[in-house]
């Protein structure tokens, strides 16, 4: 089952989360080589704000700042945990 | 004491990261007609973080809430009661939904007079506590009166007056609608010249490609501010409460809306 | 140097008949000019029969590479391309270079340094390629009639004149006679006749429309206040800008103030649109030194507007030309990729080491005008385009002035005549380590992925100096 939030616009990003057993990020991002370590640091700090040790993260990245990945992937998991419920 | 007042979509980074570009004096982030449905609690978090990671000193920054009839009031205010924001846009106002913004925020609010009924009620509105300003919405304001909305924009002067000349009464800021024809400079221009004819302090706007022509319209002229100089200078010199000036009576609120346009020049730089 | 034609011209019907006539393993240094841009046949054709006949070890001098030719990418690949010296390329031939380099040196020139390379004898030219939309039996053209008329031939005079050998290319040959033609016929030595020079629609695909992005706009706004508290804006002022969105912005608001001070300019110069065409025939200015066309207009300008020059690029930025027009302009506009803490400015490669261009005028213009002003959003995409050291120097920081952001201007610590002027303005001025650590305030540091194992090319300015080198991706 898959979450999702987020756009494809500039300057967004698109974050698709399910459950896994393990922690697997996989980052697409029009500012890979520049920017690659810096966007999987932030998912990495969200997860773990929330608690968060094992699931599976997709971020289509195009140009976003940390603020906006963060968020959309704050939005992703508060949306699955509604569904959960 | 803003000019402009641009509305910036919630859920737009794009837009929301450059909200001090524009060169608008008040921004107002909606959550409203810009976000959808199922996108309210992605603006919200958005805002949350980006307002806590960027403050702003120059800008007045609002935020329009859903209305007190939606499921996303409440998240909207408690989600946000904390950040440095100035205060909240609240569409659909009433004097009830204002009461009940109220019991949750201590903020400033801005109501969005948009319908018949609110229109009649503008005093009432006028007097609950934290109303720093009127926003005219009149768009729908006339489809609630079944009326088309025109350039000339006869079918709105009533309303108008009576916001501005409501909120003057009150001592607070009338906004007027957005002009809603794009890339149309000139009618903007005549739009926002008939609104500060009539009263209003400032124009809310759609598109930041507004915003220089409305500050423009909304500050004080260069014949207002030598005139607001010689009147407090005049002040300062006879020290009586009121004296004449050019053969005109000038008394204390004369002196205070000359205080009012110094102050204005001087923040916006004229 | 090209030697006088005394013969008369020989009119062939098929690029197979030159290589009957002259022997072109013996001539291996060709050029072409690129004033067809995207909609450019004679390329293709001419390089097609290169690739079929396997010529090899040849360098090519185009004085610009775009993305339609890709005749130039089947050459690369088949490993018949030695060296290519030009002053800008884009698309896949300049993508495929920034990944695999080429056997010989990528030269990147000017345009201004193209033209004194050629008359100096720095480039030489076995055989000159140069498409005409309209030429007579005398070899005389130009560049403005026709069915494919692309407007000035600027960049083809040097080599017209220069080449060893010099073959006009056409649709359109014509009997009647020429008064003031671009190209002279005494110099030429072969009209080559073909079906089609071009598509007329991607020949004038050159200009972009006014900007209507609110950040373009603000950026466009700043610039045109701040040329004028430096007093730039003043009868008998000369002015020039790029045809991009932002670039045509800052015009049409230097042209609003222009009119509100009732001034008129003496010239603007460089690439011509119909914004300028506009400003010519609505009296705010005396002349346009026209070096490239960029639209219908502009090319329909020239033929009817007196006052409307068609210039060489010797005559328009060869440093060495006494009468280079650009050495009493006033004021440039500028765009770039990148710009560091020197103000050198990049546009030949993007922030990924990518080549997306080169100099063509700029570093030409950046070097003469009395102020050179770079416009550009502070953050393109998440990258900040200030940054410690460009990619690639493509204009060196001692010839940028300003550079204008929707964020802030900063000003060269070098001009200090104009920070003085500026010392009391309400605009926002900083220092450009201010102005990239703003940006760093949102996008963070980007990670420097810059790589410099593998020099591919070469950055040659007007002086001949090598100025940087590109590297392979």
């Amino acid at each position: 089952m898959k979450t999702t939030a987020g756009s494809l616009e500039s300057s967004d990003c698109l974050i698709t989360i399910s459950s896994s057993d393990n922690l697997k990020i996989t980052i697409e991002s029009v500012v890979f080589e520049q920017f690659g370590d810096q966007i999987k640091e932030v998912i990495i700090n969200t997860l773990k704000e929330n608690n968060i040790e094992n699931i599976n993260v997709v971020c289509l990245d195009k140009g976003a700042l940390d603020y906006t990945i963060k968020s959309r992937l704050e939005t992703a998991i508060k949306r699955m945990g509604e569904r959960n419920e | 004491m803003s000019r402009s007042y641009l509305f910036i979509p919630g859920n737009t980074p794009s837009m929301i990261q450059n909200l001090d570009v524009f060169d608008s004096d008040a921004i107002i982030i909606d959550f409203e007609d810009s976000v959808n449905t199922f996108d309210k609690d992605s603006a919200r978090i958005l805002i949350k973080n980006f307002l806590t990671k960027y403050s702003y000193d120059e800008v007045d920054i609002y935020i329009r809430i859903n209305s007190t009839d939606s499921t996303d009031f409440y998240s909207d205010v408690n989600e946000t009661n904390d950040l440095d924001i100035t205060g909240y846009v609240l569409p659909k106002a009433s004097v009830e939904a204002i009461k009940q913004l109220n019991r949750i925020t201590d903020k400033s609010i801005i109501p969005i007079i948009e319908s018949p009924l609110s229109l009649l009620k503008t005093e009432d509105i006028c007097k609950q506590k934290n109303v720093v300003a009127l926003l005219f919405g009149a768009e729908d304001y006339t489809k609630e009166l079944g009326i088309k909305r025109s350039l000339e924009a006869k079918e709105i002067l009533y309303a108008r007056s009576i916001i501005a000349i409501t909120a003057n009464a009150y001592n607070i800021d009338a906004i007027d609608t957005p002009y809603t024809l794009k890339e149309d400079d000139k009618g903007l221009f005549i739009d926002a010249v008939n609104a500060r004819n009539l009263g209003f302090t400032s124009k809310s706007s759609i598109h930041p490609n507004q915003v220089v022509i409305i500050n423009k319209v909304f500050s004080p002229s260069l014949e207002e501010i030598t005139e607001a100089k010689r009147i407090i200078k005049k002040s300062e010199e006879t020290k009586k409460g009121a004296f004449s000036l050019d053969g005109k009576m000038i008394d204390l609120p004369i002196i205070e809306k000359a205080k009012k346009v110094l102050e204005k020049a001087k923040k916006y730089n004229l | 140097m090209g030697m006088k034609n005394n013969n008369k011209i020989k009119v062939i019907k098929s690029i197979d008949e030159l290589f009957t006539l002259e022997d072109i393993s013996l001539n291996k240094n060709i050029s072409f000019h690129h004033h067809l841009r995207n909609g450019d046949y004679v390329v293709n054709y001419v390089l097609d029969k290169y690739k079929k006949e396997n010529i090899r070890g040849i360098n090519l001098f185009p004085s610009a590479i775009f993305p339609s030719y890709t005749s130039i990418l089947d050459l690369i690949k088949n490993n018949q391309i030695n060296n290519i010296t030009t002053n800008y390329l884009n698309g896949p031939v300049a993508e495929y270079i920034t990944h695999n380099g080429i056997p010989g040196m990528l030269k990147m020139q000017t345009h201004g340094g193209r033209a004194r390379a050629i008359i100096e004898g720095k480039n030489i030219i076995d055989i000159a390629f140069i498409a005409v939309p309209y030429v007579n039996h005398q070899g005389d053209a130009v560049g403005y009639l026709g069915k494919n008329k692309c407007g000035s031939l600027g960049y083809a005079i040097p080599d017209s004149i220069y080449a060893k050998i010099k073959v006009l290319v056409t649709d359109n040959l014509v009997d009647t006679s020429i008064s003031n033609p671009e190209i002279h016929g005494e110099n030429i030595d072969y009209i080559l006749l073909v079906d089609k020079i071009g598509d007329k629609y991607g020949i004038v695909s050159g200009t972009t429309e006014i900007t209507k992005n609110p950040i373009g706009i603000k950026i466009a706004k700043n610039t045109s206040l701040l040329l004028n508290e430096l007093g730039l804006i003043k009868e008998g002022f000369s002015f020039q800008s790029g045809a991009g969105g932002v670039s045509l912005r800052v015009t049409k608001d230097v042209k609003d103030i222009m009119i509100n001070k009732n001034i008129k300019a003496s010239f603007l110069s460089g690439g011509i649109t119909k914004y300028h065409v506009e400003m010519l025939e609505e009296g705010l200015v005396d002349k346009l030194y026209d070096v490239q066309c960029f639209d219908l207009e502009a090319i329909e300008s020239l033929n009817k507007n007196k006052m409307h020059i068609p210039i060489s690029s010797s005559r328009y930025a060869n440093p060495s030309n006494k009468n280079q027009i650009i050495k009493d302009l006033d004021i440039v506009i500028l765009g770039a990729t990148e710009i560091d803490y020197n103000f050198n400015v990049n546009v030949t490669t993007d922030s990924h080491q990518t080549i997306i261009g080169g100099s063509g005028g700029h570093s030409d213009t950046a070097s003469e005008a009395k102020v050179c002003v770079i416009v550009s959003p502070l953050i393109k995409g998440r990258i900040p385009i200030v940054k410690k050291r460009v990619t690639t120097i493509t204009t060196l920081g001692k010839n940028i002035d300003c550079l204008v952001t929707e964020r802030g201007i900063a000003v060269n610590p070098l001009r200090k005549d104009l920070i003085m002027k500026l010392k009391n303005t309400n605009l926002k001025i900083y220092t450009i380590e201010e102005l990239a650590n703003i940006a760093y305030h949102f996008t963070n540091i980007p990670k420097d992925i810059v790589k410099r194992d593998k020099i591919i090319g070469e950055i040659e300015d007007r002086t001949y100096e090598i100025i940087d080198y590109i590297y392979q991706k």
